[in-house]
């Protein structure tokens, strides 16, 4: 099937096969490899994107699903001239990864609901519970999404070309 | 794991949906949030030969109100009963306390209602509360509507009345009264995995008695259960008896939620429910004749038993509390 | 401010991190396997023709099909049938006499012996189309009655290969312990524990991908051991060495599990030779739980004796060792917890026995911590046992048995000799920071009111061993200098997730007296570092760090030299200060290093570095409550004071620690491997299975330290990052079994699921003494 996967502001024309997860498509197709696959059945979150905004598991969507969706993956968090986001810098501070395997995950769902954070701190541990890190032990990604979203001025996501202030 | 080949058609309308479904194909599947099917296709349990997406399929977003009951339309995602005032009155309390131990965000902003309905899995929190409080499963087909209580409709694990034909357009509920708590609890061994029990119940109270109880149970049979023998057990019960102290939202949910405070729930004594309380019957009687759990791993039948019991007492408490809390105010008794 | 905390992380947290998975190939394909549904039985028939008619496969095997594949033109030709799975020849790990006549085929060929073993090999060219093959390959296997526990394997009614005992290794660690001392004991207490299979779980599953090119072969994989995993490649092969490169790029976590040469690699690196095409296998989330290495497994059973007052007069650990179908890979690792038997304690007489026994489950191998949480926690829980016994407080038992700093080194019954310590001050912070008094008043108060929810506190001493054994205690490291100044630090370590690149050149830096960002590493690559040992043991800072140290410190040497010899003065006279060499004498301006090589060439040193073995130790403090009605434990604090000696970046150090810790209070309270009666692993639903904690279970953790330097290594350096699966575990269980007062210590092992809590909650409880 002929699709067209809006990816960070990019247009990606694929012709994919209907069973081709959007996980997939975005690692071999469009070369996009920072989506990470560590279990492909929705538990881990290493594969976490968000599609029109909202954070999904991107192997648990195909990729015909997304035809015409703005997905936005973790090689578009920085700004465009490569200013790193406020998580980014957050994440490297507090030493909220190690092995970085399931880091873009957890990057993309916190990139979905950073302006949220502001009014509900304790979204920061629904947010944190919903993905699998083996190496840190959670707590530093907790600070580190905490302390992003202390730096980061409201609305400043969601668009990937409207930052790098 | 990775799923084997499929075709797939997206519809626009019911119609061709139904058309879809209705082709001579072996093993057609319906595909609203896919958070289960594209896991079982992963896992290559499911191998369909056509994939029905019904995301582009209009009106199925909807919550409708009518008639005194709530219309949930096929691709009304988990996420939106996260707020209490999606569905009006004690239902919508129901279902945000409900909501929040299915799996976590990023898998409820696709999965829907309907979907786990229609999946029927024997954990599943929304089919413990479709049975709780009788719903109505509107399926439609070629041959026109047809309309399936919950009771007649879950048959087995993933199993339900609903024929290959059949697309389930939406999930009715009644709305619950303004004299009717809700609670739901849920005890599972880590934030992610399936309930080992979770028990959803409602509760209306006239003159300071149980006039009705409807109490859901999930895990604890091959299907989502009914538990109408604790229910019998509550009419008439006296709910100023009830020591409805409310415990710690932790752990009612059995959650292994850290505590803020230096020395932990010090103050739950007294809290355990005398064996003679009619909660704590209520909950013998779910346990011992309305449940029939079968054998898992952590789980067996005896333990779940004692869980059953213990989480329909809590979760009655929990109902009158919130009965206390929302009721009283807005004229006291009902 | 610098941009990044660790230079790692500018790739990892933008997307352009590189691993296996990662790496674009043309013409790659792609290997699924066809795995058992069997744990044990006889193959009569594997057919994988209509795999081969699937669109998109490019092959299909069974290990008889491999013997039949065609020879082609290149240098594998004489490679006929796949090789087998080679062993493990480290840390005595394996034993010639343990895998003599017991062969590990890399596809099963006439006999499986775990659910998961391989049987076929298709290969596509994309994963989809691989498993569209492998969905099509059939296979008939007669079961065989399967052996998934240690003692029905030990029973020999059910051997894996036939003529041979299931008990495949026997060991022993200290002396025998006479009746008379039982006998006389004041007090003497015994258990069983058991020690739980789990799976290691890193984040990001195995991978290999092997490239064949002009007569070399090229392997990238996730791995902690490139050298090794070149060197049994290699041999497999029949071919030298030096025509395998290895290289790690990034790895997703590893946990000790990556370390090794698994039954996939050999088949995936066989058909890339024998093709001539490159073959990569990326293992996914339900074959890693079903057939990658699992950790731990023992069955224990304990003895420990005390005087009146409270000095341990012996200690008897015997081991049942479930280590899997196969004694390639770890059949000898259970002798790390009979080697560690000891512990902390003067325990005059100690005597470890082991058995290790084949089951039909994947094999056992190293999981973070390996073989030490396993010694820690039988010893920990009997300390709290016999407490009790004696009526003590059982920190005032671990006082008074544990071993005083001046007595280092202290020779072991069980024949370690522990470097460095002060075990009684890392009991002593771990007492203060968690409020012990406190806990234990509250705990009085709640034990007076009978509906209070019980609480407990928990602990346990420990000290484990870093570094490797006798004969792995070495590694290689360079420091070079090319013509643009640049200085480059090589070593044979391949980091996990360790921040090796951070922390490596930053040690080198301040050697060298030079700037951080004048230093960059290169390692897991066996063309640039030729010979290497690897990350295990936790030996990277303690070995390989001492190992750069001492290669820097030369290099500064060398550089002096030269700069004596271009100047014609004595090497005495040539200072090396800040990456610039100074004339002692004469005063005049420096030589930078950059100037020095230009008018000399390139500097390097390369260098063999021999480390002593590290003993870390530490306390671990835990307090539960516990719902007794459901059976829930709510850990309410967690304190960890480690001792991992100097540590060289104390925030990686930390946040290791805190991620073991983690992982320990998975070991405690969910993780496991259910069994069905089939010997199949009862795990259909992965994740939703086999249960990691996530950030919801997390207790509030707190992580300190105390600093007794080494005197094995010259950075003084001792292992860090196990110590949480260490120490944990049993600090946990025994704040659960406090909490519960239960008499027979016997009903609570791990995992602390609800339901065995709440079964161990209805137990009798002891007697206050």
């Amino acid at each position: 099937m002929n699709i067209t996967l809006t990816v960070n502001g990019d247009d990606y024309p694929l012709d994919v096969e209907p069973r081709r997860v959007l996980a997939d498509a975005l690692r071999e197709d469009c070369g996009l490899t920072g989506t990470h696959l560590g279990c492909e059945h929705g538990v881990c979150g290493a594969c976490t994107v968000l599609v029109d905004g909202e954070a999904v598991r991107a192997c648990l969507m195909l990729a015909v699903q997304c035809d015409g969706a703005a997905v936005r993956t973790v090689e578009g968090l920085a700004g465009p001239d490569g200013e790193p986001h406020p998580l980014q810098r957050a994440f490297s501070a507090e030493h909220a990864l190690q092995c970085g395997f399931c880091t873009p995950g957890f990057l993309m769902i916190a990139a979905g609901a950073l302006e949220s954070i502001g009014d509900d701190p304790e979204l920061v541990d629904r947010l944190v519970e919903s993905n699998i890190c083996r190496c840190t032990g959670y707590e530093p990604i907790r600070r580190a999404i905490m302390r992003a979203a202390t730096d980061c001025p409201p609305a400043s996501d969601r668009s990937p070309t409207s930052e790098g202030s | 794991m990775k799923p084997a080949a499929f075709d797939y058609v997206a519809p626009h309308t019911v119609r061709e949906a139904v058309d879809a479904l209705g082709d001579t194909w072996r093993d057609v599947r319906v595909l609203a949030g896919g958070q289960s099917l594209i896991l079982e296709m992963h896992m290559r349990r499911i191998c369909p030969d056509l994939v029905v997406d019904i995301n582009h399929v209009a009106g199925l977003d909807r919550i409708g109100l009518d008639d005194g009951t709530v219309r949930v339309g096929a691709l009304v995602r988990h996420q939106v009963f996260e707020s209490p005032q999606a569905v009006p009155g004690p239902l919508g309390r129901l279902c945000a306390n409900a909501v929040v131990n299915i799996a976590h965000p990023p898998i409820r902003t696709r999965g829907t209602l309907v979907g786990s309905i229609a999946w029927a899995h024997p954990a599943s929190e929304w089919c413990a509360i479709a049975v709780a409080l009788d719903a109505v499963i509107e399926v439609r087909s070629s041959g026109g509507v047809r309309e399936i209580a919950a009771r007649d409709f879950f048959l087995g694990p993933l199993q339900t009345a609903r024929a290959p034909d059949e697309i389930i357009t939406s999930v009715r509920f009644p709305l619950l009264g303004g004299s009717t708590g809700v609670g739901f609890v849920e005890h599972r061994r880590t934030h992610f995995c399936f309930a080992q029990v979770a028990v959803a119940a409602a509760v209306t109270v006239h003159d300071g008695l149980i006039v009705d109880a409807r109490i859901g149970l999930a895990n604890c049979a091959d299907r989502p259960v009914r538990a109408r023998a604790a229910e019998r057990v509550l009419i008439g019960a006296d709910v100023s008896a009830a020591n409805d102290h409310p415990f710690a939202d932790a752990a009612l949910a059995g959650d292994h939620q850290p505590v803020d405070h230096p020395f932990g729930d010090a103050d739950l004594a007294g809290n355990r429910l005398p064996a003679d309380h009619p909660f704590a019957r209520a909950g013998r009687a779910a346990a011992d004749e309305d449940a029939a759990p079968v054998d898992e791993p952590y789980a067996d039948p005896e333990y779940r038993r004692q869980v059953i019991a213990v989480l329909v007492g809590r979760t009655l408490r929990q109902a009158v509390a919130d009965w206390r809390s929302h009721a009283e105010p807005e004229g006291g008794l009902r | 401010m610098k941009l990044w905390t660790r230079r790692e992380d500018a790739r990892l947290l933008t997307g352009h991190g590189r691993y296996v998975a990662d790496l674009v190939v043309p013409g790659c394909l792609d290997a699924a396997f066809v795995r058992s549904r069997v744990a044990h039985g006889l193959i009569r028939e594997v057919d994988c023709s209509a795999a081969r008619e699937v669109p998109g496969v490019v092959g299909a095997w069974s290990a008889a099909d491999l013997s039949e594949l065609p020879v082609c033109a290149n240098e594998a030709a004489h490679l006929q049938d796949l090789p087998p799975v080679p062993r493990t020849m480290l840390a005595k790990l394996s034993t010639e006499d343990a895998v003599n006549g017991r062969e590990w085929p890399s596809l099963a060929k006439d006999r499986v012996r775990y659910a998961g073993e391989a049987v076929a090999v298709v290969l596509g060219e994309d994963r989809y189309r691989a498993e569209d093959g492998a969905a099509e390959v059939t296979y008939r296997i007669d079961p065989l009655p399967a052996v998934v526990t240690p003692a029905a394997g030990a029973a020999d009614s059910v051997s894996l290969f036939d003529g041979l005992s299931n008990v495949a290794f026997r060991g022993t660690a200290g002396e025998p312990i006479e009746e008379v001392v039982w006998r006389r004991a004041a007090a003497v207490v015994e258990a069983r524990y058991r020690q739980q299979l789990l799976l290691p779980t890193p984040m990001e599953c195995r991978t290999i991908l092997a490239v064949p090119e002009d007569g070399r072969l090229t392997v990238w994989s996730g791995h902690q051991m490139p050298h090794r995993l070149r060197l049994e490649l290699a041999k497999s092969l029949g071919w030298p060495a030096e025509r395998v490169r290895v290289v790690v790029p990034d790895t997703g976590g590893a946990f000790g599990s990556k370390s090794a040469t698994f039954p996939e690699y050999v088949a995936v690196v066989f058909l890339a030779v024998k093709l001539g095409r490159p073959v990569r296998w990326i293992e996914d989330r339900m074959e890693s739980m079903s057939v990658a290495t699992r950790g731990r497994g023992q069955d224990q059973r304990v003895r420990l004796a005390a005087d009146e007052d409270g000095r341990l007069l012996a200690y008897e650990l015997e081991i049942d060792a479930d280590v899997g179908a196969y004694p390639h890979l770890g059949v000898g690792l259970p002798m790390q917890t009979a080697w560690m038997a000891t512990g902390p304690y003067m325990t005059p007489r100690v005597h470890a026995t082991v058995r290790s026994v084949l089951t039909n489950t994947m094999v056992t191998y190293p999981y973070r911590g390996a073989g030490r949480p396993e010694a820690t926690a039988a010893l920990e829980r009997s300390m709290d046992v016999l407490a009790r016994r004696l009526g003590l407080d059982p920190a005032e038992l671990r006082r008074r048995n544990l071993i005083p700093p001046e007595s280092f080194p202290y020779q072991t019954p069980t024949g370690r000799r522990y470097d460095s310590g002060n075990y009684a001050a890392a009991l002593e912070l771990a007492l203060e920071t968690i409020g012990y008094d406190a806990w234990r008043a509250e705990q009085a108060r709640r034990r007076a009111r009978p509906d209070a929810l019980p609480l407990g506190i928990g602990l346990a001493c420990y000290v484990e061993r870093s570094g490797g054994e006798p004969g792995g205690l070495h590694d290689f490291a360079g420091v070079e200098a090319d013509e643009d100044g640049a200085i480059i630090a090589h070593c044979g370590a391949a980091s996990s997730g360790q921040s090796h690149e951070t922390t490596f050149p930053a040690l080198v830096a301040r050697t060298l007296g030079v700037d951080e960002y004048r230093v960059r590493l290169v390692e897991g690559d066996t063309d640039a570092q030729p010979e290497g040992l690897g990350s295990f043991a936790s030996r990277s800072a303690q070995v390989d760090g001492a190992a750069l140290q001492n290669a820097a410190l030369l290099f500064a040497e060398r550089a002096r030299e030269r700069a004596a010899e271009l100047w014609g003065v004595p090497v005495e006279e040539v200072e090396w200060s800040g990456g610039t060499l100074y004339p002692v004498r004469d005063g005049s301006a420096g030589m930078d290093l950059t100037e020095l090589v230009k008018a000399t060439g390139p500097l390097r040193v390369h260098e063999r570095f021999e480390s002593g073995m590290g003993f870390p130790f530490g306390a671990h403090a835990a307090v539960a409550e516990i719902d007794t009605e459901l059976g829930v434990v709510r850990v309410l604090r967690l304190v960890a004071v480690d001792d991992s000696g100097v540590v060289l970046d104390p925030a990686v150090v930390r946040g290791q620690a805190f991620g073991s810790a983690v992982q320990g209070i998975g070991q405690a309270l969910y993780e496991g491997i259910p069994y069905g009666e089939d010997g199949v692993p009862l795990m259909a639903n992965g994740l939703l299975d086999y249960l990691v904690p996530t950030a919801s279970e997390i207790p509030p953790i707190e992580i300190k330290d105390t600093c007794t330097p080494s005197p094995s290594t010259p950075l003084g350096a001792k292992g860090a990052g196990e110590s949480g699966c260490i120490g944990s575990p049993a600090a946990i269980v025994n704040a659960v079994a406090d909490a519960l007062q239960i008499a027979d210590p016997d009903l609570l092992q791990m995992p602390l699921t609800p339901d065995v809590v709440w079964r161990a909650a209805r137990a009798p409880k002891y007697e206050e003494a």
